[in-house]
């Protein structure tokens, strides 16, 4: 399948908010699968010591998410569009999904482990349920979440893919 | 157990459009940060508007949810601190990796070692977070 527009997907992903609220009363987020992940490696520790029963259904969703990823790509029904190749950072690195990156991934994961908890949400839960009822918290975490990409992505990738 | 079907069901779409959308794409991303295409700004904020407009007419209509309770939905409280010094550094990652959570999800299928690889870097991170956390300003 070609590329969704935005003005196709972008609704559709909005109404998983409406639609995890009547079938589930759950508000999207997903960044708690984290801490119920971790709570399996520190238990004993106050933060990871909690109900994690609340969150099963975040990791449940995750596991849809993964799942309908392995279909996808196994059945290669995904369809990569060809993206401008004169852009300057479509040159930092020709296949940057490889394990020859690993360990810009492992950082990367770490930052957004560690930086999704600290902020309390990540792009589901702040970027789109939160801003969506104008939450405040969200509004600045999201201007913060852009503030931080944009300064890696102009300033620490050309510099780690300097050839 | 049918709850449990039904998450599983709704992250399937949920990871589909993600997919079919191209949101799990670092060049998306790098691209996003780098003004050069309209497509994840639309993609974001035409969710934004629809998930907050639906909810709002949901709520006004009084529709019920599954187990017939009104719909309600919380704010998130605000950590002056944490809210930007932790987004900083997540949107740090969400530059190095291209993805935030959810795409993490779906790197697994697209290459797996990448998906976890950074997944195990996600939960180091929360694990530090919760080593971490009663010494960071709120």
């Amino acid at each position: 399948m070609s590329l969704l527009p935005w003005y196709i997907a972008g609704p559709l992903i909005g109404l998983m908010v409406p639609i995890l609220l009547i079938a589930r009363e759950k508000q999207l987020g997903l960044s708690s699968t984290y801490r119920y992940l971790g709570s399996f490696i520190l238990p004993r520790n106050s933060y990871f010591n909690y109900d994690r029963k609340k969150d099963a259904w975040q990791v449940q969703f995750a596991i849809g998410i993964a799942s309908a990823a392995i279909l996808i790509f196994q059945f290669d029904l995904y369809e990569s569009e060809s993206l401008d190749s004169s852009k300057e950072y479509l040159r930092y690195f020709p296949e940057v999904c490889s394990l020859q990156n690993w360990f810009m991934f492992a950082i990367g994961g770490i930052f957004v482990g560690f930086g999704a908890r600290y902020a309390g949400g990540c792009t589901a839960g702040h970027c789109i349920m939160g801003n969506s009822q104008l939450s405040v918290s969200s509004i600045l975490s999201t201007c913060m979440f852009f503030a931080g990409g944009l300064a890696v992505s102009h300033f620490i990738l050309p510099y780690l893919f300097k050839s | 157990m049918r709850n449990t079907v039904k998450s599983i069901l709704l992250g399937a779409v949920f990871g589909s459009i993600l997919i079919f959308s191209d949101a799990f794409n670092w060049y998306r991303i790098q691209e996003m940060f780098h003004f050069d295409s309209f497509h994840m700004y639309g993609l974001i904020g035409s969710a934004i508007v629809v998930a907050g407009s639906v909810t709002w007419l949901l709520k006004k209509a009084g529709v019920k949810s599954a187990s017939k309770q009104l719909i309600q939905t919380k704010k998130k409280e605000i950590r002056p601190v944490g809210n930007s010094i932790g987004g900083l550094i997540f949107g740090a990652g969400w530059a190095l990796t291209g993805a935030c959570t959810a795409p993490i999800f779906i790197l697994i299928g697209y290459q797996w070692e990448i998906g976890i690889i950074t997944l195990a870097g996600a939960v180091i991170g929360a694990v530090l977070y919760g080593i971490l956390n009663k010494k960071l300003p709120l």
